[in-house]
């Protein structure tokens, strides 16, 4: 197989557009290196030859008839889900909001997870663009997030390590691989973390707190954050997500915006998928409402966490990153046994194109360096409109 | 394609000099004819007032920063929702509708062509985009490049001066993003905000780190853009909006300008007198008469109206002082070599002082004004408020009652600083509203095809009910024709056709590749050869307009 490149990587939500793949001996390389880009490439370049273009019931069929079969599950559903999105582009997030509009269902862009309520609502936020954070920031702190494993480039392209005097702060109790780079390691329970973030607000405001041991290390990083004249926080799931999630993601906000008043201070958001900042990006300038979307009204409601959809009946997942039970799966990776309707698509930035958000909204066009015969997503979900219409 | 001919209908089309004539206009192929066969439809508009679609030359409506003031204000939007109907999508409306619902309520006030005024270039994918879910439009978007660092570097090259790479490069971009035109918002200001919270006070302040000012930016760029002949000038919001006393930098940076095309943005956020820490007082009048002495400048309003609205803007420190009034929300976002970005939700109260000032000082520009082909119609949607006031706003130019009973519900200390008291008692005719809505954005915006009803024009028509209450009657047309296809009839969406995007080209050297290669590698995160948008999908249906080189 030919080394291409450079060309765009959707392993992750840093679509890092500077990657050469070498695929030569059934084995993937990237420069510059990355093992989950690599292994990303390589489950979409060394796909079993042969796969069924779609399948009912786990046997081969043709996309005409698995699109017949899918149209009927629709049509006769009482309450439609869409979700998945890991792997969707903007053009299938478009087709795929179409089809939910259409049939008065529920879309779902936050990986099917009832995540809490974003908190960006509530206050605002201050972020930034990657290049903004790498040019100028001096102290980084990374909340609870492990970008080592997750976003492997993440440091890199912050320009972590790369020479300029900036400072590693990471806040994690474990030992992952992103706290072995840090310059200064805070550690506490996640369950400290509110009182952590209000602490150091409280703190930021000249109040005096008594917050035990956590006083002297939070006092020490409030001194490091004044010091400079540019600070970015990076933060994700392991801040927001569970109980309690969105007044944690509220307090980080909170403590960005006051630091905001006395130099530059941004954030950066870890999404939990490649896809999921495209599919939330389409969905809120389609419907006006970024999250979950419930269309069954005839018009777009938000979907809040505490309203759980246990009567959800026909589920149809576009381009999840794991093989999870639906009715109806579109997907560039083989179905797993609990799918009925399956339809291979191409995988976007292999053998298919699009464009695709990064995760600081940086819209990008991924390329089809190995152009072949499936569909897009898009495409499939506009025949599946189409064939529900008719 | 269907052939029509609007039978009877008064027909205000100020470019070609027609002013309330009654007379036939007849639509085939997407274009004005001067004849069609016995077979056209016809539509009887006697009684009802025909004009050029709408045209409106600064609105926010697509794009990254459109898409987090959606994402920000969930409550603001659940208050209307729109339903999904045969071949229309569902959406939100409000101050900052869902894209679909953007182009719907556009065309059902009127309006043909819009122009997004504020797109970063590197978010022109996600642009292009929402542009493509924007439906019933024509639509045109502007790029930001007053604080682009590498447009920086070539300025300090050429000491100030227009180089050919300057302006090689402006065209590379507008190739690159398929843009329409350039705006500048606070030029150098911004770079400093990103940097540490800074800004510029005058156009003689040094951009820490390049060593150019806001006068070389405004200088070489304006220039550039001139010199290129690109349909639509540079498009200026200055520095220093909404601070009292900015009225001297708004013409500091028109003299700047001159002997140049140049469009200025919102000029209303541009007019204060006063002291920058004290209360701001009307200088509208200094500013129409430099505009009467200076034809080459042309301006919109930026009106605000009472009532709620969305701020929006490049101007990212300009965000921070509305946040440090007290705003309950408030995003910044940065982008990385090129431009900034706050949105604040807020709120003009007819009581407040400084609100009923801006009020009466948009108000002021469009009274004062002697030549209506220089100040459009504008309210900087949904930074002033959303475009959907225009109607309200061209009762208050139509009906000098109307205006007067609006004034003394407004705070009367303001408005006595206004010339509003004066026996200012103008009143817009139909002509005049015909200028500042369509004749003049569009030849302004170098659309040849818009904006008019001569032969060979667009057909983009609206009739309107011919009501004593303008503001009735601009808020629901009879008929909306786009393209030749009625879209509009009954005041109902009857057809939902994509419009076009509108993009500008001018030829430029291809080696300025090599001058922007090394400094792209330097500065972004996105490769050099992954920057243009080369994807047709999102380029097309386009209409390209040349620029012409004088
Ligand atoms: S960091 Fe993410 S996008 Fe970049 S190469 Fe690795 S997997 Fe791909
Ligand atoms: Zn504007």
């Amino acid at each position: 197989m030919p080394e291409f490149g450079p060309i765009t990587c959707a392993g992750c939500g840093l679509l890092c557009d500077d990657v050469l793949v070498d695929a030569a001996d059934d084995a993937v390389r990237l420069t510059p290196d990355c093992d989950l880009g690599a292994q990303w490439f390589s489950e979409r370049l060394l796909r079993p030859a042969g796969a069924p273009s779609a399948t009912i019931d786990g046997k081969p069929v043709d996309v005409g008839s698995a699109l017949t079969r899918a149209a009927e599950l629709l049509r006769g559903a009482r309450r439609p889900l869409l979700h998945g999105f890991e792997h969707a582009t903007v053009e299938d997030a478009r087709a795929a909001v179409a089809l939910a509009d259409r049939l008065g269902a529920v879309i779902a862009t936050d990986d099917g997870e009832w995540a809490g309520a974003p908190a960006v609502p509530l206050r605002g936020a201050s972020t930034a663009t990657l290049g903004e954070i790498r040019d100028r920031a001096r102290v980084v702190v990374i909340w609870r997030e492990d970008p080592e494993s997750t976003h492997p480039r993440l440091l890199e392209r912050l320009g972590i390590g790369g020479g300029v005097e900036r400072t590693l702060v990471v806040v994690d109790d474990s030992d992952t691989a992103t706290a072995g780079r840090a310059e200064v390691r805070l550690g506490w329970p996640p369950g400290r973390d509110l009182e952590a973030l209000t602490t150091l607000h409280a703190l930021q405001r000249g109040l005096t707190v008594r917050a035990g041991e956590l006083e002297l290390p939070l006092s020490g990083l409030l001194k490091r954050l004044r010091a400079v004249p540019h600070v970015a926080f990076v933060y994700g799931a392991g801040l927001t997500a569970g109980a309690g999630g969105q007044r944690r993601a509220l307090a980080l906000h909170e403590l960005v915006r006051a630091l905001c008043h006395e130099r530059h201070a941004v954030t950066l958001e870890l999404p939990g998928a490649p896809g999921t900042r495209s599919a939330d990006d389409v969905l809120a300038w389609q419907s006006g409402y970024g999250g979950n979307v419930d269309f069954a009204s005839g018009h777009p409601e938000l979907v809040t966490a505490t309203q759980p959809l246990d009567d959800v009946d026909v589920t149809l997942l576009v381009e999840p990153g794991s093989a999870g039970a639906a009715e109806i799966a579109l997907g560039s990776l083989a179905a797993g046994p609990g799918v009925e309707v399956w339809i291979r698509t191409a995988a976007a930035g292999v053998d298919g194109g699009g464009t695709a958000h990064r995760l600081d909204g940086v819209p990008l066009a991924l390329q089809a360096p190995l152009p072949g015969e499936a569909p897009s997503a898009a495409a499939v979900l506009t025949r599946l409109l189409a064939e529900v219409e008719r | 394609m269907t052939a029509i001919r609007i039978s009877g209908g008064r027909v205000h089309d100020p470019a070609n000099n027609v002013d309330g004539e009654i007379r036939d206009l007849c639509l085939q192929d997407g274009k004005v004819v001067s004849e069609v066969g016995p077979d056209a439809r016809r539509i009887d508009a006697r009684g009802m007032v025909v004009m050029a679609g709408g045209v409106d030359i600064h609105a926010h409506i697509a794009g990254p920063k459109v898409n987090a003031a959606r994402k920000l204000s969930p409550d603001e939007r659940r208050d209307h929702p729109v339903n999904r109907s045969e071949g229309l999508r569902s959406g939100t409306g409000g101050l900052v509708p869902s894209t679909f619902t953007t182009g719907y309520r556009y065309s059902l006030l009127g309006y043909t062509t819009v122009v997004e005024a504020a797109a970063p270039p590197l978010a022109a994918r996600h642009v292009l985009s929402e542009l493509r879910d924007t439906p019933m439009i024509d639509k045109a978007f502007l790029i930001l490049m007053g604080n682009n660092q590498v447009l920086f570097k070539l300025i300090r090259q050429s000491g100030g001066a227009v180089s050919s790479q300057l302006r090689d490069a402006i065209a590379w971009w507008l190739e690159a993003t398929g843009g329409y035109g350039v705006k500048l918002v606070n030029p150098g200001g911004i770079e400093l905000w990103k940097q540490e919270n800074g800004n510029v006070t005058s156009l003689d302040d040094e951009v820490t780190g390049f060593e150019v000012t806001p006068r070389q930016i405004l200088d070489a760029i304006a220039g550039a853009v001139d010199e290129l002949g690109l349909p639509h000038p540079v498009h200026i919001h200055a520095n220093n909006l909404g601070v009292p006393g900015n009225a001297d930098t708004t013409l500091e940076t028109m003299r700047t300008v001159s002997g140049r095309q140049a469009h200025f943005a919102h000029l209303q956020f541009h007019s204060y007198g006063g002291k920058p820490e004290g209360l701001p007082r009307s200088r509208a009048s200094d500013l129409i008469e430099y505009l009467a002495a200076h034809p080459e400048i042309t301006a919109d309003v930026g009106q605000v109206m009472f009532g709620p609205a969305v701020t929006m803007t490049a101007d990212g420190p300009v965000s921070a002082v509305l946040r440090d009034l007290g705003a309950d929300k408030w995003i910044n976002h940065d982008t990385e070599v090129e431009t900034g970005c706050g949105i604040v939700p807020y709120r003009y109260r007819s009581g407040n002082y400084v609100h009923a000032l801006q009020w009466g000082i948009g108000l002021e520009l469009f009274l004062l004004g002697q030549n209506p082909w220089q100040v459009m119609l504008s309210t900087d949607h949904p930074n002033g408020g959303s475009f959907l006031s225009y109607p309200k706003l061209i009762r208050l130019l139509m009906d000098r009652a109307f205006r007067e009973d609006q004034m003394a519900r407004a705070n009367q200390r303001a408005i006595q600083r206004t010339a509003l008291t004066d026996g200012l008692d103008r009143e817009y005719t139909l002509n005049e509203i015909a200028i500042i809505t369509r004749a003049g954005p569009a030849r302004r915006l170098g659309l040849r095809e818009k904006g008019h009803l001569g032969i060979g024009a667009d057909a983009d028509v609206t009739i309107y009910h011919d009501r004593a209450d303008r503001e009735e009657m601009f808020a629901t047309p009879r008929y909306v024709i786009k393209a030749g296809e009625v879209v509009v009839e009954e005041g109902e969406l009857r057809r939902s056709p994509d419009g076009l995007l509108l993009s500008s080209r001018a030829g430029f050297d291809p080696e300025v590749s090599r001058v922007l290669e090394p400094l792209f590698g330097e500065r972004y995160t996105v490769a050099f050869e992954h920057y243009p948008v080369r994807e047709a999908a999102l380029r097309e249906p386009a209409q390209v307009v040349e620029a012409q080189r004088s």
